[in-house]
């Protein structure tokens, strides 16, 4: 059974009365309502056969007017509170898809665009609400409506006329299970063609700088406009089964009516029917036909709601692949001891090992510096203590334990991160750097921004920390946005602390004054540096190089320059444009 | 100032007037439209015909018993359904078509549009909020050009005939029942006012649910990262919870202005079955005509009522229509100049670089630059140094023209690039930044950019002077490999590799590293450098860097320093000159210690 059609199971369970009631409120003003043509049918024959007075008329029009009066405030009630409940569905599958996001992991977004998912979240979900809600009310609407009609037809006119009329309205299931199943096919593609074109929007725009630097803008509009024609054609596919089905139903109305204009009006020459009794049936037919039509209407839109509902299942069934152990140890508070011995690591996608035979340790309070050459393996072996990727079992620990074995809340609460792309919220300067701590005291952040040495240039901007800093940043300069996502991880303050590359864009004197700070209170925590520039690892106990996913040399500084190797190499090539060692 | 295109606007000045201003795009389909109304003319006419053909077999055929005259009506009744069915296919695939065409159109307008703005506007507009506005809001509009257009045509249609169906049949009841037409205007003018209130409530709440989305979906590492799961769904389901609200209430009161029209319409029966039951009485009225108003009161309110369910989309094409339209009035604020346009060629282009007191700042009132002036020759390889935040990453926004200075004039070749054509301008003048964007998609296009005339051969051959290829080659499939989700199979200083790759592909003739190698190794870094130069022998070179050494060598050296270019020289000069340039070179050797400066 998938996932959301349980939860629509589930949902309707849960509101099995507030359901009941208002399926119940929509049935009564049905039958309410089919005492219209009973009534001007009576009234009719009552006419004919001269029995009306001034009196009669005014009862028969009070009655019809109590007859509105009843199936305006039914139906109302009943169309809202399924309007009602398909909202509250609507909240509750978004909620539902939200928290489910936040337990997939890195590599699960890796594969899926911003745009596609966010397709899911808001259009699927609101076609299957509309299922719910509209669909609902005119199915219940429509089939109630079809069988008081059928029912006061059959009793009160002619059994016969009324079988004759219903022949040709047998086509419309027939209809309905030829063209169905099309539309939800082109349905599907239009959906796939809408994401497809949100998607290279969404790319389009965040890359504007490039595409601008680079004269870009009309390879792009050319890329933009193949999505954009593709959703025409694919939309024109699905308008012509549209138009056929919508067509149709008018025409069977027609056929249906012929028949009782026929065979109804030589009954009533006949004298087998009253005239009041034909003239009920033709406002009958109406009624008839009309649920028809609408039942295709709603089991066309169900098809494309049976779509949509795929597409969400197959997102909510992915499974989290990352999550707490089945057993996990009674730890609530880690020290910061960590020993790494991966024999192997390979990313899903990738052919050669990313990592191999890399072992080290480094003891609680300690320093490990982590340097190598572009795509050596740095950040992926960093990513492997918060499980950001899972390492292979029994290769990585944290104060002796397994980080697999330990509960990801432990885990991830005692480390700190600034990741080498430090992404930041559209806020202030204040909520960024406080998104790490719920309910940080201004006094913290502004230490911690202290810390990271930004303070000063947040003060100098006008409205200070509560600066709105744009989508992802923009509005900062590079080395500010580095050092707001340093700052975020100092306000954390926890046990361990890993900066992938986190001071490459900051000058040389500020990033002199973050080590001194970084020493200063990581005081007995455990730091983890990547750096390309050697000075940010100088000081560290211990420094292990990198080089295609091997470590080739570690020691501290002085020992790797003595090694003459790798290091020393890179220490020559940067000290000959730096500074004189002073 | 600069529009922020978000920014709601007061509910009365959001009016029908931008779907107006869109209608432009519709345009070039009238005859779609004026196709879609002759069938819609044509359908209604038909359907029209059904009371009066009972009418027809009530008064004659079935009082004088003939059934043979009943067989003609269903002989004539049946051709016209068939013309009506032709009739109702064609009209709905015509004007479907014309509604998809002018999204199609509109959808082209806005992105072009929005890739004509300067970076100013993509300071202020979130892209989420932008990429909703290509795909949703122009699906909404359209809804305007099909279903309320048509919902006008045949409705409004359908209410002129039924009107005239019973002016024709009785012109004294007829006028009775006209009564109808004012209290239709009363109950709509009354509910006008709070649907579209609260549809816009809830239009603008669905905006910030979808913006947390997409934000929050982008920085989803971080959530998990710093563990604030909770505290992030929290914020989802308050701003989930509100929008659920605002449509309950706005569905709330379209349902009763609905049902109040519905009840309208019920009274309306019963008043003439009161009305014109006593005329049937007193033999002033035959039966049939009173079956007939009966059908035609209750003909009437089904179009009113189909009208009045479309006023729910014209406010939502309407809140659509005026979001778009805010971005398309949106001028650019870097523009063209076409009256002297200068047209350099590639060839002709030397690369001479000058700034004249140019000053500049994002917001009125925080200059990020004063007074920069500089030149640079053709050919030369110049740094710029300065604390971070000192507007270096500024300049170049200003030389590439992302942004106009507030005065002071910009030269290329000593002609004022604005005089350039802007595709000019950035084909003369290249700029690799510390952040790297890739598109999904091949790693040979992402190099070429998806320009059909780079051959493969030059992508290769790009890889190859920036140290590119072999790391390439050992990707699962080369050049073909499709890169995901924004290159994050690829690690940092990889992706840098590619962005120096690919502006080897395009070759300018100046050529702006903006941190570009931060990310990279001293190794790689050198090797990129040799390779860049020994392309291009005669390129101009600006170059932004943190570490010295990678700007050592540098003709000339600027300084900046809160937005002023405090020093200049080269290396020896500065470094003798013992100001902040000599400051920055003694710190930044590897082994010195802050301790020593830290307490003077
Ligand atoms: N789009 C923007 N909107 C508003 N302010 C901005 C914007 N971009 C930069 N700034 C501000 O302008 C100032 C200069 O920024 P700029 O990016 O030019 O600095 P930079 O010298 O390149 O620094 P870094 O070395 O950190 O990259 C900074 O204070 C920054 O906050
Ligand atoms: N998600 C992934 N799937 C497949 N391969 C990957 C993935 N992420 C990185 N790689 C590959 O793994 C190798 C190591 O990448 P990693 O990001 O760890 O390098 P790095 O040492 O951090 O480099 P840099 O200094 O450039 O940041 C690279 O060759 C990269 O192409
Ligand atoms: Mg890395
Ligand atoms: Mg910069």
């Amino acid at each position: 059974m998938n996932q959301p059609q349980r939860l629509l199971q589930s949902y309707l369970m849960r509101h099995k009365w507030s359901y009941l009631l208002s399926l119940l409120s929509i049935l009564c003003a049905q039958i309410v309502q089919v005492q219209y043509p009973n009534l001007l049918g009576r009234y009719t024959d009552l006419l004919q056969r001269h029995k009306v007075t001034a009196l009669v008329t005014l009862h028969y029009s009070l009655w019809l007017l109590l007859v509105g009066l009843g199936y305006v405030i039914l139906f109302g009630i009943g169309q809202f509170r399924n309007g009602q409940l398909g909202r509250r569905f609507e909240f509750e599958m978004r909620d539902a898809l939200f928290k489910h996001w936040e337990t997939l992991s890195t590599a699960y977004f890796r594969r899926r665009s911003i745009g596609d998912l966010l397709n899911h979240a808001m259009s699927d979900v609101q076609t299957v609400r509309e299922i719910m809600s509209m669909g609902l009310n005119q199915m219940t609407t429509a089939v109630s409506l079809l069988g008081s009609a059928l029912v006061m037809t059959l009793t009160t006119i002619s059994v016969r006329l009324t079988l004759y009329a219903i022949i040709p309205l047998l086509l419309v299931p027939v209809i309905i299970l030829v063209i169905g199943p099309r539309i939800r096919k082109a349905s599907r593609k239009v959906q796939e063609g809408l994401s497809d074109m949100a998607e290279l929007t969404e790319e389009s725009l965040s890359a504007i700088r490039l595409i601008k630097a680079t004269a870009n803008e009309n390879i792009e509009a050319s890329r933009f406009q193949k999505r954009v024609d593709t959703i025409l054609h694919r939309q024109v596919s699905m308008i012509r089964l549209f138009a056929l089905f919508q067509a149709v139903f008018p025409f069977v109305e027609s056929l249906a009516f012929c028949i009782v204009l026929l065979y109804g009006g030589y009954m009533a020459i006949h004298g087998n029917i009253q005239l009041g009794g034909f003239v009920a049936f033709t406002l009958y037919l109406g009624m008839l036909v009309q649920p028809l039509q609408q039942i295709g209407f709603v089991i066309n839109n169900w098809q494309r709601a049976s779509a949509s509902m795929t597409r969400l299942s197959i997102l909510m069934s992915e499974m989290p692949d990352i999550v707490d152990p089945e057993l996990p140890l009674s730890i609530d508070k880690i020290q910061g001891d960590i020993r790494v011995d991966i024999p192997r690591y390979q990313y899903a996608d990738g052919i050669v090992p990313v990592l191999e035979d890399v072992s080290f340790s480094i003891d609680k309070g300690h320093t490990l510096g982590i340097v190598g050459r572009t795509g050596s393996g740095k950040t992926t072996l960093v990513n492997l203590l918060p499980r950001i990727f899972d390492p292979p079992a029994g290769s990585v620990f944290i104060d002796g334990h397994d980080v697999r074995s330990l509960r990801l809340e432990v885990l991830r609460d005692g480390i700190a991160y600034v990741p080498q792309d430090g992404f930041l919220f559209s806020d202030t300067v204040r909520e960024n750097i406080g998104f790490s701590v719920e309910n940080a005291t201004l006094e913290d952040i502004e230490q911690a921004a202290k810390d990271a040495c930004v303070y000063d240039d947040v003060v100098d901007f006008t409205d200070g920390f509560e600066t709105l800093i744009g989508e992802r940043g923009v509005a900062l300069s590079g080395g500010q946005k580095q050092r707001t996502s340093i700052a975020r991880a100092f306000l954390k303050d926890a046990p361990i602390l890993i900066m992938d590359d986190s001071l490459s864009a900051v000058d040389m004197n500020t990033e002199k004054r973050i080590i001194e700070h970084i020493r200063h209170v990581r005081e007995g925590k455990t730091t983890l540096i990547i750096a390309h520039r050697l000075s940010a690892v100088r000081h560290a106990d211990l420094i292990i190089v990198l080089d295609k996913g091997k470590i080739v040399e570690q020691g501290t500084h002085d020992e790797l320059l003595k090694q003459g190797g790798i290091y020393a190499d890179m220490f020559k090539l940067q000290q000959e444009g730096e500074g004189v060692v002073v | 100032m600069m529009a922020d295109v978000s920014a709601p606007k007061s509910s009365d000045q959001l009016s029908v007037r931008s779907l107006v201003h869109l209608a432009r795009f519709a345009v070039p389909f009238t005859w779609h439209f004026l196709g879609v109304v002759a069938l819609v003319i044509v359908f209604n006419t038909t359907s029209v015909l059904q009371p009066y053909l009972v009418k027809l077999a009530i008064d004659n055929d079935i009082a004088s018993k003939s059934f043979h005259g009943l067989e003609v009506i269903a002989v004539v009744y049946v051709s016209i359904v068939i013309i009506g069915a032709l009739a109702n296919y064609t009209q709905v695939v015509l004007l479907q078509y014309a509604g998809q065409s002018i999204i199609q159109r509109i959808r082209m307008a806005l992105f072009r549009h929005i890739e004509s703005q300067s970076m100013a506007f993509f300071d202020k507009n979130a892209i989420g909020r932008l990429v909703t506005n290509v795909s949703n809001d122009t699906e909404t509009v359209s809804q305007f050009f099909t279903q309320f257009f048509l919902s006008v045509v045949r409705d409004g249609l359908s209410v002129v005939m039924v009107i005239f169906a019973m002016f024709r049949l009785n012109a004294g009841v007829a006028w009775q029942c006209m009564v109808i037409v004012p209290v239709i205007f009363i109950i709509s003018f009354a509910f006008r006012k709070r649907l579209r209130v609260s549809y816009q409530t809830a239009r603008t709440r669905l905006s910030s649910v979808v913006a947390f989305l997409a934000e929050n979906l982008a920085g989803i590492r971080i959530i998990q990262i710093f563990h604030q799961e909770r505290r992030q769904a929290n914020a989802f389901l308050t701003l989930n919870d509100r929008h659920r609200q605002a449509n309950v209430k706005s569905y709330m009161t379209s349902v009763m202005f609905n049902r109040s029209l519905d009840f309208l319409g019920n009274v309306s029966v019963a008043a003439i079955v009161y009305v014109g039951g006593l005329r049937v009485l007193h033999g002033a009225m035959e039966f049939g005509t009173l079956y007939a108003f009966i059908s035609y009161i209750r003909q009437f309110f089904q179009p009113i009522n189909a009208l009045t369910q479309q006023w729910n989309n014209l406010q939502s094409s309407s809140v659509s229509a005026d979001r778009i339209g805010r971005v398309l009035a949106v001028e650019p604020l870097v523009t063209d100049n076409k009256d002297l346009v200068n047209s350099l060629s590639d060839e002709e282009v030397r690369g001479a670089v000058e700034f004249q007191d140019v000053c500049f700042s994002y917001k009125p009132g925080e200059p990020v630059l004063t007074d920069i002036s500089f030149r640079v020759r053709p050919g030369e390889f110049v740094g710029f140094v300065g604390p971070t935040g000192a507007g270096k990453s500024s300049i170049m926004a200003l030389l590439t023209r992302f942004y106009d200075p507030v005065s002071g004039v910009i030269l290329l070749d000593g002609e004022d690039i604005k005089s350039f054509l802007q595709t000019d301008l950035h084909r003369h003048i290249g700029i690799v930044q510390q952040e790297m964007f890739l598109f999904t998609g091949s790693v040979k296009d992402n190099i070429r950019l998806f320009r059909d005339d780079i051959s493969d051969e030059t992508v290769v051959e790009s890889a190859k002077v920036v140290g590119a290829h072999e790391m390439i080659m050992r990707l699962p499939r080369g050049y073909e490999t499709h890169l995901v989700g924004k290159g994050s199979n690829l690690s940092t200083g990889e992706r840098q590799l590619l962005g120096f790759a690919r502006i080897v592909a395009l070759n300018p003739k100046v050529l702006i590293l903006d941190e570009a190698t931060a990310n990279l190794d001293s190794q790689t870094e050198s090797l990129v450098q040799k390779g860049l130069t020994a392309v291009a022998k005669n390129r101009t070179t600006l170059v932004i860097a943190h570490r010295l050494s990678t700007i050592r060598h540098a003709d000339m050296i600027y300084v900046l320093s809160k937005g002023r270019i405090v020093e200049r020289g080269n290396h020896e000069e500065l470094v003798s000159a013992q100001g902040l340039y000599a400051d920055l070179y003694q710190k930044s050797g590897i082994e010195f210690e802050m301790e020593q400066t830290a307490h003077p």
